[in-house]
């Protein structure tokens, strides 16, 4: 390898390594992407794709180094529910009130709904 | 990227020469008020005045991510606009009369963001091919219903075109971009610019430093008000 190739290769990484965090300094992925896709057409493979796509936001985050954005957690969260995951749910939940104080309310009424569901 | 054109080229249409700039403190001194500024947002479904069906659905899925890189936290839009849903509620003009205060007891947030899509026009000339995009974008204190953010604006992004050479290989080049248009980074790049205006919240590293920059249109800023009224 040329000292050029190496320049050029070290660069590039550079490049995607900067592209992938937002101005905000989150990882979002292919957020839009996939939940433009899944209200467009909601399927079990739409709403697969687009967990897939929290779960990726939450361990690049992490690898990174940075805070899960906001809702993530919470989203994820609430497709578990929609899959009868109640306890993996929950603690989604619990995770995203703990990083985003501002969202316990909301997050306290949903969960009040899911005890009442498996009632 | 099937999305072959890299630079997209956007062109804010700016009212005249003389139009009026005002900094974000002068704008929006609510937003740096430490008991008014509000720190959660819950978007509303979009009030879409165009005939562009899918106009709605793109911009709610491209909402969340500006909206929180400049500071916010942004309840998660696929649970509520659930939520909504269930309650027969799916487009935006449904609840507009309703006073801003219920979304506080009932979501627990400091603010909402009414959306409405003015415009939304494709225009395919031969050549070259652009959608032109009008929005204006409201945020309302759910304590005591007053305006905490506003922007109108109208937005031309350019989908594509072929630059080959080859004339007949351009208007091909141009018109499969037109049906394939990747429409996610345009209506990012709406988002993004009216963003632009609006003051950093609790999350981002420069909260309360951005009180000084001259980014806002004073006719831009009260024609969104107007719209929503």
């Amino acid at each position: 390898m040329t000292k050029k190739t190496i320049v050029i290769l070290f660069l590039s990484v550079l490049i995607t390594a900067c592209s992938s965090v937002s101005p905000g300094g989150y990882y979002w992925g292919k957020y839009s992407y996939t939940y433009h896709a899944l209200i467009k057409e909601p399927s079990t493979e739409s709403r697969a794709n687009h967990q897939e796509t929290l779960l990726n936001i939450i361990a690049e985050s992490q690898e990174q180094n940075l805070r899960v954005p906001p809702g993530i957690h919470a989203e994820l969260g609430n497709l578990l529910a929609l899959n009868n995951q109640t306890d993996a749910a929950v603690a989604e939940f619990e995770t995203e009130v703990k990083l985003y104080p501002e969202s316990k309310v909301f997050l306290e009424r949903l969960l009040s709904g899911l005890s009442k569901g498996s009632e | 990227m099937k999305h072959t054109s890299a630079a997209i080229v956007t062109v804010v249409l700016f009212m005249c020469g003389c139009a009026e700039v005002e900094t974000k403190m002068q704008a929006y001194p609510k937003m740096y008020s430490e008991t008014e500024k509000p720190i959660s947002i819950l978007v509303v479904p979009v009030i879409n005045k165009t005939t562009a069906a899918d106009a709605g659905d793109l911009i709610n899925s491209t909402l969340t991510v500006p909206f929180a890189d400049n500071g916010y936290y942004v309840l998660p839009i696929s649970i509520v606009s659930d939520i909504f849903k269930r309650e027969g509620v799916i487009e935006g003009s449904q609840i507009s009369g309703l006073p801003s205060s219920v979304f506080k007891a009932n979501f627990g947030v400091d603010s909402v963001l009414y959306i409405t899509i003015n415009k939304w026009d494709t225009n395919y000339v031969v050549l070259a091919a652009n959608v032109t995009v009008g929005m204006s974008y409201v945020l309302v204190s759910t304590s005591d219903n007053s305006v905490l953010w506003s922007y109108d604006q109208q937005v031309v992004v350019d989908t594509g075109g072929g630059n080959s050479g080859f004339i007949l290989l351009d208007i091909i080049q141009t018109a499969v971009n037109t049906a394939l248009t990747d429409y996610i980074p345009i209506a990012r790049q709406v988002n993004a610019t009216a963003v632009v205006t609006m003051p950093y919240g609790k999350y981002h590293p420069q909260v309360g430093q951005d009180g000084d920059m001259e980014v806002v249109l004073k006719s831009s800023r009260e024609k969104a008000v107007e719209q929503s009224e």
